[in-house]
């Protein structure tokens, strides 16, 4: 189907590009890949009064990484760009796993992963492991910058904290402290490049064989990615032996609210958090231990 | 109100006044007539639409005209331009029974261009991983899969 | 018999490099100046009574050039082709109901996309909602509103075949088991989206470019629905991005913009976009297969009684063409002494389903096989003997069908059995790991000729130019499968010639010779590759005479082309070019060029094919006991396509068959919910891609069919039956779940193996 019409918008700035979203008011959309965007556009979802694309602004671009302050990957990074970025690779693997699992070669290519988590898809493979890791959304608005945590950032689907006259600049990562690791699980019916039917993020922090901090973040099992609290507490203090990983499965399916779609049942998602939420923990603490 | 751009297309520029809401697709397709690329789905999960800008594969049915605005963009076209020599991508394509319909040809040869690019010995597993942005309903992947390995051996710096 | 020049040769596809460089037009890519563009408003109900249709807000907006609805258009019906005039259901728009999510109701021309678009929304229909019917049961149930209301019990096609005596043979059957299988609907998935052209020629006819598998089939319907002289009507098929049984009849935007061109005197386009194809194009026919089979402890099949109920949709499509074939190729494969079918086609509020590669045959063999391999474990008796035992072997008459000419199924079995190391493996597979099989028949064309025409099935000319060229003219549609490509091998096989000497021209209704019933049921490369032969063997003869003439030779000498010559076996010196021949052809001939005509037509084979593919599967697979995922790690196939033409064209098929087999068994299904059809997209449609296709490995068992041009038969269209059996039977041996309900889901899999399926000894 044809686009809707609608006023393109490219601004050069930061500044420029905020004071064109107040002049513009409600029916404007920013437009960093396009491709959540567009297809929205294309089947009649959407049919926005103004695009305001952000490629132009060099200030929202990039990746950087400092060893002290961690990762800054900026709101136009492309998904590709994530997954191929040799710091993100070195110190936040998980991260650029997740990217490297999001959609298709030409989706990676054009989309980004600040788009990923704005359009707060129950499934986005982004989210799970940068909340857990506790990563924060970096926002600029008319009254300056905010960050927010991404256990905060998302308030339902297709919805986040993002107020309207805002934009989001960057999602800052924390360095993994030492004796942590991280990992992202997630289970889909095509197999292989697919939408997940399930997913699961976790970072944990070992003491040897004991687990002494976990932080476990569940997709596409709850209108947001979601914080399974009380797994994280059961694992708390405990040596990952397999009975407790499939204890923790069990806690992590209970605490998941599912709904059936089209994707997948309810029942099997509750299984498949179970099942995911144990190879995460056992991923993480392995990488926690390398 | 319609927006002018400068699009580089196979190394050839073109002015053009466009309505924001056109996508690069219907701009090389309606404007261009380059008709090689396809549209298989406009949703971006097919690939039968897929072109390089910048050197990026992308789906043109889910890019702006407006957002490529002085960028080069690569279709199909281009890949031969001499119109007699065979990019060895194509050429490795027609001797490896890679086409049937044909319909999702350029774009896989795009992307199969894209991943020669950054990988010029890929592993076959490598090669599926780089066309699975690409949909095709004849030929079951697997002579498409032989015709990339065979274009890479191709282009091997002697 | 002697080696061939061309046959069996990988010659590269005649269209490969017009593919390769973007510079083959399909039919969106066609423009004409002044071309209009057209929508079609489709209905959001699912059962509806039409009380009004209001166009004069979109007629009034600016750049809208024609809108029209079923009171614009002659009341003529078409559905199943013709001359079953009690299966033609359909109007191109609707005219007193709509009948599903997506009908077409109205449609409209303007002079670009976004105009179209618009003037859709601002068309106003008035519905009166009647209830829906979503299912087969509730759709026969006594007190089910009539979809159609000429149609009792919405039953529209009951079909019946008997011989032998079923009851009298599951009474002497050691062994009786029933079982009832579901099979789902799937989606052709073309890549590319339907799409017409239609032109007013000068002198008021009309021409259309689209993209189809049956032009002569279009060019005929078109006609008739356009209420114009068949010859008024010109059809080319372009390019075209893949059928698969989806574009054999004539359809909506076909007409409309034929019927818009005529009303506007301006060329008029229609392309699809894909939510559209998902939302209400035809897909494969869901099935209810009730299924009855008696053995003997040897495990000798004595006794079949079959019965399918066909989810039709809402209106007939191919429909009453699947139920019979049902029908057949529940008798197909096996030796089957006594069998009883029942066939049934019910409509319900659903998008129609219609023809789709293999054409009733993947789902009734789906069940087949499947009881196969369950019989086979009750009698203890392994799948792959069990096959070997029942068999059909060359020279075996079906009843009512025809006797089967060549036939290598048995060798495909054992072929199969030894690649894939099937004894060892079916014994010795670790947990999770599981090996199964699955095998077809399948017809070389249709004889069932249900569209009656006055002209053969197939026809073919051949031009010889002087020059040492010749020009084949066929209205046989390649629509990717390459046939085009596999009838020049056959011309220049026949003439000594090579590639590049043959021009092509195919599928022109107005060029090209009467007639060809189109690219389905596996009939091109038999019908349409006989009648080239035909012609072939009527231009040798003119030529053979001319060189007799010459050289005064002796009667008895046989004659050859060969290598770009005409000459006596034997006598090279004796002989002349191609060229030198056909002029001195010609000069006899006072200047006439030397052209001939050739056709094919079955005849004395029977009411259902002239000839029989057949063949054997062997999926291994690898199931995450865990999550329910299904790796299929390797596919092995041994089949039997008489003589192999071009060994890439055939592998190509076979793979393409396989990709598609993968998503029937594993990943692609329809998610509908009262009537809608919710996953209109490739993200949520799951055609699988290359990271999924598993390796393979094919053993072509040559035969020689008599019926088929140089011994060759179908291929390409049996194959979509094997894959889903063999990888289900895979999937129960590595996890003891047996699916009678397809698809095979991870969710099917946990469920059934927590259900105590049989761990694997």
């Amino acid at each position: 189907m044809p686009l809707p019409k609608f006023e393109y918008l490219s601004p050069k700035s930061l500044e420029e590009a905020l004071q064109l979203l107040a002049d513009r008011g409600e029916g404007t959309h920013l437009l960093a890949g396009g491709t959540d965007l567009l297809v929205k556009m294309a089947h009649g979802h959407l049919k926005p009064r103004a695009v305001i694309a952000l490629k132009q602004i060099d200030a929202l671009g990039g990746i950087r990484f400092d060893p002290g302050k961690g990762l800054f990957i900026g709101a136009t990074a492309l998904l590709d760009e994530v997954a191929s970025h040799p710091d993100v690779k070195a110190h936040f693997p998980s991260v650029a796993y997740a990217a490297q699992q999001t959609a298709n070669v030409q989706i990676r290519n054009m989309g980004t992963l600040a788009g990923n988590l704005c359009n707060a898809a129950p499934s986005a493979d982004n989210a799970p492991v940068l909340t857990a890791m506790g990563a924060e959304a970096v926002i600029a608005g008319p009254k300056g910058e905010r960050r927010v945590a991404l256990d905060r950032f998302f308030k339902g689907p297709g919805q986040t904290v993002i107020e309207p006259g805002e934009i989001l600049t960057a999602v800052h990562v924390p360095v993994i402290p030492s004796g942590f690791g991280t990992s992202y699980q997630h289970v889909s019916p095509r197999g292989k490049v697919d939408i997940a039917a399930v997913c699961v993020g976790a970072m944990v922090g070992m003491d040897g064989a004991t687990c002494k901090e976990a932080r476990i973040v569940l997709g596409a099992v709850a209108p947001v990615p979601m914080r399974a609290e009380k797994t994280e507490a059961l694992v708390r203090g405990k040596a990952l032996t397999p009975e407790i990983l499939e204890k923790a499965g069990r806690q992590a399916s209970e605490e998941a609210r599912p709904i059936s779609d089209m994707r997948a049942g309810a029942e099997y998602r509750k299984r498949m958090t179970a099942v995911l939420t144990g190879r995460a923990l056992k991923q993480a603490a392995e990488a926690a231990a390398n | 109100m319609k927006q002018l751009l400068t699009l580089r297309v196979n190394g050839i520029t073109h002015e053009l006044s466009i309505d924001p809401w056109r996508t690069l697709n219907e701009v090389l397709r309606d404007e261009l007539n380059l008709t090689g690329t396809k549209l298989g789905c406009g949703s971006g999960d097919c690939g039968a639409c897929t072109v390089l800008v910048d050197g990026r594969s992308v789906s043109s049915c889910l890019t702006l005209a407006a957002s490529v605005d002085g960028k080069e963009i690569a279709t199909v076209e281009g890949l031969a331009p001499s119109g007699e020599q065979l990019h060895p991508v194509q050429e490795s394509f027609v001797e490896n029974g890679a086409i049937q319909c044909g319909f999702c040809t350029a774009g896989m040869e795009m992307s199969a261009v894209y991943l020669l690019g950054r990988n010029n010995a890929p592993d076959e597993e490598q090669i599926r991983a780089g066309l699975s942005g690409n949909l095709c309903r004849c030929t079951g992947y697997n002579q498409i899969v032989e015709a990339v390995a065979a274009a890479a051996e191709k282009m091997k710096p002697s | 018999m002697e080696p061939f020049q061309m046959i069996g040769k990988d010659v590269p596809r005649n269209d490969a490099r017009a593919k390769a460089t973007g510079t083959a037009a399909y039919a969106d890519d066609l423009k004409l100046p002044g071309m209009l563009h057209g929508r079609i408003l489709r209905s959001p109900l699912a059962h509806a009574r039409i009380l009004h249709i209001d166009t004069s807000r979109a007629e009034a907006l600016t750049g809208v050039r024609c809108v029209i609805t079923g009171q614009d258009i002659p009341q003529v019906k078409y559905g199943n082709w013709r001359l079953f005039p009690d299966t033609q259901d359909e109007y191109a728009l609707a005219v007193d109901k709509v009948r599903f999510i997506g009908d077409e109701v109205a449609a409209v021309a303007a002079v670009d996309k976004d105009t179209a678009q618009e003037a859709l929304e601002l068309i106003d229909v008035e519905y009166e909602e009647l209830p829906g019917l979503f299912d087969v049961e509730s759709a026969m149930a006594g007190d089910a509103v009539p979809i159609h209301d000429h149609c009792r019990n919405n039953t529209s096609v009951n079909r019946k075949i008997a011989y032998g005596d079923v009851e009298k043979g599951f009474a002497e059957s050691d062994y009786v088991r029933e079982d009832t299988f579901r099979v789902h609907a799937v989606s052709h998935a073309y890549l590319e989206p339907c799409s017409a052209l239609a032109q007013l020629d000068l002198d008021g006819r009309i021409t259309l470019w689209t993209s189809t598998q049956v032009p002569y089939i279009v060019q005929c319907l078109l006609a008739s629905t356009l209420e114009m002289r068949e010859n008024d009507v010109r059809v080319i098929k372009p390019y075209v991005g893949g059928g698969f049984g989806g574009k054999m009849e004539l359809r909506t935007w076909e007409f409309c913009a034929a019927f818009m061109a005529k009303r506007t005197g301006r060329p008029v386009k229609f392309t699809l976009n894909r939510e559209e194809e998902f939302l209400a194009g035809r897909r494969r026919h869901p099935m209810t297969i009730h299924s009855k089979v008696g053995f003997k402890k040897d495990g000798a099949l004595v006794a079949k009684d079959l019965k399918i109920t066909l989810d039709g949709g809402a209106y007939n499509a191919m429909g009453p063409t699947a139920t019979f074939l049902c029908g057949n190729f529940g008798a197909m494969l096996y030796r089957y002494p006594n069998y009883a079918f029942y066939g049934r086609h019910v409509y319900t509020n659903k998008p129609p389903a219609s023809a789709m590669r293999g054409f009733g045959a993947p789902q009734s063999l789906y069940a087949s096989e499947i009881q196969m391999n369950m019989a086979a474990e009750a009698l203890g008796i392994d799948p792959v003997d069990i096959r070997l035992k029942n068999a059909q072997k060359s020279g075996d008459k079906i009843p009512d069908v025809a006797t089967i000419s060549s036939c290598g199924f048995t060798e495909s079995i054992q072929e199969v059995a030894r690649m894939s190391d099937w004894k060892k493996k079916r014994a010795s597979l670790g947990p999770g790991r599981g090996i199964g099989i699955g095998c077809y028949s399948f017809i070389s064309g249709g004889v069932f000729n249900w569209f009656n025409t006055q002209y053969p099935f197939s026809a073919a000319e051949v031009r010889a130019f002087s020059d040492g060229t010749v020009h084949l003219l066929t209205m046989a549609s390649d629509i990717g499968q390459g046939s085009d490509t596999a009838l020049k091998q056959i011309l220049a096989e026949e003439l000594g010639l090579r590639m590049e000497d043959i021009r092509i021209t195919s599928a022109d209704t107005a060029m090209t010779p009467q007639a060809d019933l189109g690219s389905w049921g596996s009939r091109v490369t038999l019908m349409a590759g006989n009648a080239v032969v035909d012609a072939a063997r009527k231009i040798k003869e003119r030529l053979f005479g001319a060189l007799s003439a010459r050289y005064n030779l002796n009667v008895i000498y046989e004659m050859e082309c060969r290598e770009g010559r005409v000459q006596p076996k034997g006598r090279p010196d004796r002989g002349m070019s191609f060229g030198e021949a056909v002029a001195m052809v010609q000069k006899a001939s006072r200047g006439e060029p030397l052209v001939a005509r050739g056709s094919y037509t079955p005849r004395d084979k029977g009411l259902v094919t002239p000839a029989f593919g057949f063949g054997a599967q062997v999926a291994e697979v690898e199931v995450d006991r865990q999550t329910g995922l299904v790796e299929v790690k390797k596919m092995w196939t041994a089949h039997d396509c008489g003589t192999v033409i071009n060994p890439k064209g055939v592998e190509g098929q076979l793979a393409g068959s396989i990709q598609m087999g993968l998503g029937y068994a594993l990943s692609e299904q329809f998610v509908m919910e009262e009537g809608r059809t919710l996953n209109t997209n490739f993200l949520d449609y799951k055609m699988p891609t290359a990271l999924d296709m598993p390796p393979g490995e094919v053993v072509h068992v040559e035969t020689y069919e008599p019926e088929g041009p140089m011994g060759a038969k179908e291929c390409g269209e049996g194959l979509a039956s094997p894959t889903a059996p063999a990888i289900s039977d895979a999937v129960y041996h590595a996890t003891g779940y047996r699916c009678k309900d397809l698809p095979i889901t991870p969710e099917k899999i946990l469920e059934g193996m927590n259900a105590g399926g049989k761990k694997k000894s």
